[in-house]
């Protein structure tokens, strides 16, 4: 199977006589590529290049909203009506061996629940626009994860491990697919936050460096300036660039007829072609001035409490079209923005509403222009939130149950799947843990989680390690 | 009302008799049947995908008697004759939720009942169904044993070789019938040695005087000053930091400042600079602190060798303490089997090594030394890594003055306390008792003074000057460790007393003292001149650290999935250099740089490219790029930018205190001048210049750093600040050096300078064409006129450092 076969740098650029150079022709020609056979043999050098699926995908690419912290399940989207009645009493059965901080008796939630849609899934005040949408999220009620502090947390979620790097849901995504842009990464991950794991979150690990998430800035900078690294030179007019860039391939080509068999030489000399293609690429999925104003308010761009997280997932979707593999948003303000040991009535509301008319936006936006179907949006925290308080209003980390929701890709809309117990303590039925989730979203990818592996000191790596169920009963 | 069921079944059954039970009897020819058509199969089909020669979950086999007798995590899979007590029928009943075989589908009654009944039979099983020969877990595997003196091969070319280094490469290449390259220029040799010993470009002032030096040890007297060159340790030191996954963060969930892990730094730079033996190295990383010392800054300094042991990532949050206790256990010993042994040992925590002759057993008996050993003071988060006080005489004389300042300004808070009080108690109404706390009666004007006071020492006792520490370890009560079964911390098998683990236990086994953790006589095991596996580790690493390659290229992993070595024979031969010339790196070097193997060129016969075209023959040189520090400081230097300050901390951070905490907002800066060994590495946060450019993941110990080359190098080279300054720095430079030439003896002095040669009138003619071009192209933007000859400059220097010839070596 020579599509997942660990490539190295050495294998890859000997298998083709031309190396690396006839990358910059496949980037050039982008998705005219894909249908013409004759760039075929472009493809077997190139990291990036779109590779076939294991089997049937009913997604083709990854939207992943991430609410740092741990938005709290029983105040969003599973309502317990035994919370509300045992309000202040103790939690009738045992809380886990391993807590985070302790807590004290139950603590009902500040929030009314309604049902909406066709579906009647429940949703809370927290969410009156998502709320529209619901006949489209397929909610998973029953996730578990295994660490209950915010880095153990974010890293498994992230890449299935949280106490070894390893490679990201996203680099293994890119690694298995490739891109169908090669003017753009394969994965994006947009503001990140640089705590709890880092770029661990978005790194490659022992993935070959091609498949590492691009960040566009960080959580600590505002959207609309967040920018891929090095991607403008504010001191170098173009035109003197080109000039630099023809000088440069004059120079190595006379540099690599000296100097003996090394691939990579080439590969350098187009490196720098393809480069130069990024930055006309990437500004104009960052220009958002070309979309109607009827869009910009669908996200929430005019109202200063959307805008910031409303062009984070606008963006998102301009990538989703440009053939973006996977495609991070990550909410988060300097600091753990959903973590409210204490006050969770402010905090989630306000969180709530940054977030709630975008998302809507961005699932209304990728349905309307027919991208819903093949892109699979996943929303959701590194944890969810104890039923019982912590202090007298707060809620402390919980990885036991929480809810996780899918969109779009090939899931089942206004479907809920699994529960937690009476208090959404525990997962209960159905149980889904992080391992079987990311079996689940390679699986609706068309990748089979047991075979998309890497060699790697040794031995063979993949994302579920020795875990993993796919859900099948998520699948439309 | 199943159970009822199946002992129902196992009554109808009329084959046999109980007879066999604990035994194994021969089974009747009628038991035969049974089991080949009924039981076999199966066990092939539902069983063995999880319990057989391939995977052994629960380290449980089903494909032998002995096996299933012997059973797994949960003990003996049937007890003969006895079903009822069998967990295998208990399994196959699902009627426990914790245990239920196979987990996804329960098998037909039909097939529960077969099982039933061949437990009740005593399990016959007959077979020549042992298992597998094992192709894994070998301990016959070339690397578990010794080293031997290799016969030294006739060539048939005596001219091509310098000794048996290169005699052993050319019997390969003879064999291939293929002919080396030609022996490199001495312009590419000074080139390619002086990057190799010291990660920085030669200046033109080196490469006139080796050229002209026309003895004919030049090359060995070059090799000589470059090793004596302060640089050597900071090059050849950072190879060693990349084995010990050095950081000044931990990285992982609570990236917190390693403030004081420079100190290590500093002292493997010191380490490799005087060519301390590796074995001793070694052992005071591992046992430093168990070592007798002459004076007390030997003391210091194999304190600050154990940081080896300190330094790896933790999970500092972690809320369960054991199971924290166990990975940084863990980690230990994953860096000590990858860094010395060339091993994974760390896949035995949970199971027997898949592929290695390593038993779970090994691990614990490994984990015991770790575990009585100090390597935290505290584990409940945020938990507290030890530090070993390492302090100055000066350091040690400041703190005296300080503490006698706090004593005095404690008394005279006292006497305060006493005065007041003394005014209260004398004011006192007769007969009214003391109240619990004069001071609450204290006019308020004293109550204020004494708030200042309270607060002033406060703020002096924490303004306590700080005192020199270091990362490391010490001993902690000894201990021998239960496994872990799976890596559970709360599910316990038998202790392991200490040990090694037994495949490597040929070479005289250290014996673990009742009083000590035994990191000691483990350094001193692993040392050993016949030991198998640290002699060639660490030969083969420095072979890859001259060739970019290994002759074993999983320069981490000797075990049966790493590779064989190419030059198995060369491989021993430099084993034993090293440990005939007292484990010297710098002798190591000599022996390799002076080969002509070493000093081949990169360009050969198309005819030996097309045969061997990874270079597995190592019949020419390999055109390499520049690592990432190596990338900085050539670009800094060329400029002459470089501050070459040696040693002591960058960091901005102060000890145990975030980079980044909840907030994304980086704290570091890596504008310095100095060179790229010094800059702090932040876990979770790598210097992005560095991170583009393939620096390893400083969380795992790699000895083999990869060479990628992708798009965003490209834009880092185009656009980033750094190339910007230094292509800036390198054009100020030609001007102020070159003011009275023409552009022309610029173009040349610039060539010098980036490539240390002089440029074609081809290439002279084409530089002058570019600074027009760009000249031209300036003249119709907003630059100022006077600008555009500068800028032109700049914009030449810019493409000269980001061309291949400076980013590559061959």
């Amino acid at each position: 199977m020579p599509v997942l076969d660990p490539v190295s740098r050495r294998q890859w650029l000997q298998r083709s006589a031309v190396g690396f150079g006839s990358l910059a022709l496949s980037s050039i020609l982008a998705d005219e590529a894909r249908a013409n056979p004759l760039s075929a043999l472009a493809h077997d050098s190139d990291p990036l290049a779109p590779k076939p699926p294991h089997f049937f995908a009913r997604a083709k690419r990854v939207i992943f909203l991430f609410m740092t912290g741990g938005p709290s399940q029983v105040d969003t989207f599973d309502p317990k009506p035994l919370l509300d009645r045992d309000d202040g009493k103790p939690l009738p059965f045992a809380k886990p061996r391993v807590q985070f901080n302790s807590t004290n008796n139950l603590l009902k939630s500040p929030w009314k629940f309604q049902q909406y849609g066709e579906s009647g899934l429940p949703v809370s005040e927290l969410f009156p626009h998502v709320a529209g949408c619901v006949d489209d999220l397929c909610m998973v009620h029953s996730m578990h994860g295994t660490n209950p502090a915010h880095g153990g947390a974010m890293m498994k979620l992230h890449t299935g491990s949280d106490n070894f790097v390893r490679p990201s849901l996203g680099s293994w995504v890119s690694y298995g697919l490739g891109t169908d842009n090669a003017n753009l990464p394969a994965f994006v991950t947009i503001c990140p936050t640089l705590g709890h794991g880092g770029i661990n979150n978005w790194g490659s690990a022992f993935l070959p460096a091609a498949y590492q998430g691009t960040p566009l800035g960080n959580a600590s900078v505002p959207s609309d300036q967040a920018r891929v690294r090095y991607i403008s030179n504010a001191d170098l007019p173009r035109d003197v660039q080109r000039l630099q860039l023809e000088r440069l391939k004059a120079m190595n080509r006379e540099h690599q007829a000296v100097s003996g068999h090394e691939p990579s030489l080439e590969a350098r000399i187009n490196s720098f072609e393809l480069a130069f293609r990024m930055q006309t690429a990437m500004p104009l999925v960052e220009d958002l001035s070309g979309e109607t104003l009827a869009t910009q308010q669908m996200y929430g761009m005019d109202d200063p409490l959307n805008a910031n997280f409303g062009r984070m997932c606008l963006m998102a979707r301009r990538f989703a079209e440009r053939g973006v593999r996977f495609i991070q948003v990550t909410h988060s303000d300097s600091h753990v923005q959903w973590d409210q040991h204490s006050d969770l009535k402010k905090g989630h509301e306000k969180n709530a509403r940054e977030v709630d008319k975008p998302i809507a936006g961005l699932l209304r936006d990728l349905k309307a222009r027919g991208l819903l179907e093949d892109t699979l949006v996943w929303w959701g925290g590194e944890f969810g939130r104890t039923p019982t308080a912590e202090g007298t209003n707060g809620r402390d980390h919980n990885p036991e149950g929480f809810t996780m929701w899918l969109a779009g890709g090939g899931v089942k809309g206004g479907f809920r799947y699994g529960s937690t117990d009476d208090y959404g303590y525990y997962a209960a039925e159905d149980k889904v843990h992080i391992h079987d989730l990311h079996a689940t979203i390679l699986h609706l990818l068309g990748l089979d989680h047991e075979r998309l592996t890497y060699r790697y000191a040794g031995r063979n790596f993949r994302l579920t390690d020795v875990e993993g169920q796919v859900v099948q009963k998520l699948f439309a | 009302m199943r159970q009822v069921l199946l002992i129902g079944m196992i009554c109808v059954g009329s084959v046999g008799s109980t007879s066999l039970h604990g035994s194994e009897a021969e089974p009747t020819a009628e038991q035969v049947q049974f089991f080949e058509t009924s039981i076999r199969p199966l066990l092939i089909e539902k069983c063995h995908k999880c319990h057989g020669a391939e995977k052994q979950w629960g380290t449980l086999r089903l494909d032998s008697r002995e096996a299933v007798l012997r059973g797994g995590d949960t003990g003996a899979a049937i007890v003969p004759g006895q079903p009822a007590e069998s967990l295998l029928v208990k399994a196959i009943s699902h009627t426990d939720d914790n245990l239920k075989m196979p987990p996804k589908e329960k098998l037909t009654d039909r097939q529960i009942a077969d099982l039933t009944r061949w437990v009740a039979l005593g399990a016959p099983f007959p077979v020549a169904t042992k298992s597998a020969a094992p192709r894994t877990r070998d301990p016959n595997h070339w690397a578990f044993q010794s080293p031997v003196e290799p016969t030294v091969p006739q060539t048939a070319n005596a001219a091509r070789s310098n000794g048996p280094l290169d005699r052993f490469v050319l019997a390969k290449l003879e064999a291939a019938q293929l002919e080396p390259a030609q022996p490199a220029s001495p312009r590419t040799l000074i080139r390619r040695a002086t990057f190799d010993l010291t990660g920085l470009p030669p200046t033109p002032a080196e490469i006139t005087e080796f050229l002209q030096d026309d003895r004919p040890d030049a090359f060995a007297r070059l090799v000589d000053r470059l090793l004596a060159s302060p640089a050597y340790g900071e090059r050849w030191g950072r190879h060693w930091l990349d084995v010990a996954r050095y950081a000044d963060s931990n990285g992982l969930d609570e990236n917190v400042a390693h403030g004081n892990a420079w100190r290590y730094r500093d002292y493997v730079v010191a380490a490799f600079n005087r060519d301390q033996p590796f074995d001793q190295f070694l052992i005071e990383q591992l046992a430093g602190d168990l070592l007798p010392a002459e004076d007390e800054a030997m003391r210091h300094r194999r304190l600050i060798a154990t940081g080896f042991l300190a330094l790896g990532p933790k999970v500092l949050a972690e809320v369960d303490e054991s199971k924290m206790r166990m990975d940084i256990i863990d980690e230990q010993i994953d860096t000590v089997g990858r860094a010395v042994l060339g091993l994974t040992l760390g896949c035995a925590r949970c199971h027997d090594h898949k592929f290695d002759p390593i038993e779970t057993a090994d691990y614990y008996g490994l984990a015991g030394v770790f575990k009585s050993t100090r390597t935290m003071d505290k584990y409940t988060k945020l938990a507290l890594w030890h530090e070993n006080p390492t302090p100055t005489p000066v350091a040690l004389a400041l703190k005296a003055t300080h503490d006698e300042q706090v004593t005095q300004r404690k008394a005279a808070l006292q006497e305060f306390i006493e005065r007041g009080d003394a005014v209260v108690k004398a004011t006192l109404p007769e007969g009214e008792a003391p109240p619990p706390k004069f001071e609450d009666k204290y006019p308020d004007s004293t109550k204020a003074e004494l708030k200042r006071l309270r607060e002033e020492l406060t703020k002096f006792e924490k303004s306590a000057p700080e005192m020199p520490s270091a990362m490391g370890v010490v001993e902690d009560a000894v201990v021998d460790v239960a496994i872990h079964i799976r890596g559970n911390p709360l599910k316990l098998g038998e202790v392991v007393p200490r040990r090694v683990p037994l495949v490597l236990a040929k070479v005289s086994a250290p014996k673990f003292a009742a009083e000590q953790s035994g990191r000691l006589e483990l350094a001193q095991w692993l040392t050993q001149d016949d030991h198998p596996l640290t002699s060639r580790v660490l030969a083969n690493r420095v072979w890859r650290w001259h060739f970019g390659r290994g002759l074993v290229r999983t320069t981490d992993n000797f075990g049966l999935l790493g590779e064989r070595p190419s030059h198995p024979e060369l491989l021993d031969w430099l084993a034993r250099r090293v440990t005939q010339r007292d484990w010297s790196i710098k002798s190591l070097h000599r022996q390799i740089m002076e080969s002509q193997t070493y000093q081949l060129d990169s360009r050969a016969e198309s005819q030996l490219v097309e045969r061997d075209p990874e270079n597995r023959l190592l019949g020419r040189a390999d055109v390499r790029r520049l690592e990432a520090e190596a990338v900085r400081d050539a670009l800094i230097a060329v400029g002459d930018g470089l501050d070459r300050t040696l040693g002591g901390s960058l960091l901005t951070v102060k000890n145990r205190d975030y980079f980044f905490d909840h907030t994304s907002k980086d704290l570091t800066d890596y504008k310095s001048q100095r060179r790229s060994l010094y800059l702090p590495v932040v876990r979770n946060n790598v210097y992005d210049v560095f991170q583009l450019l393939d620096y390893p993941d400083a969380a795992i110990p790699t000895g083999d750093r990869s060479t990628t080359t992708i798009a965003p190098q490209a834009l880092l080279m185009m656009n980033s600040d750094l190339v910007m300054k230094c292509s800036s720095n390198l054009a100020s430079k030609i001007w102020t050096e070159s003011s009275r030439g023409d552009h022309s003896q610029r173009v040349t002095f610039a060539y010098v300078s980036v490539f240390g040669r002089e440029p074609s009138a081809g290439e002279v003619a084409s530089a002058l064409a570019f600074l027009n071009e760009v000249e031209q192209a300036l003249a119709t933007g907003n630059v100022a006129p006077e600008q555009h000859q500068r800028r032109a400059w700049d914009s030449l220097c810019h493409v000269l450092l980001s061309s291949n010839e400076f980013i590559y070596v061959r």
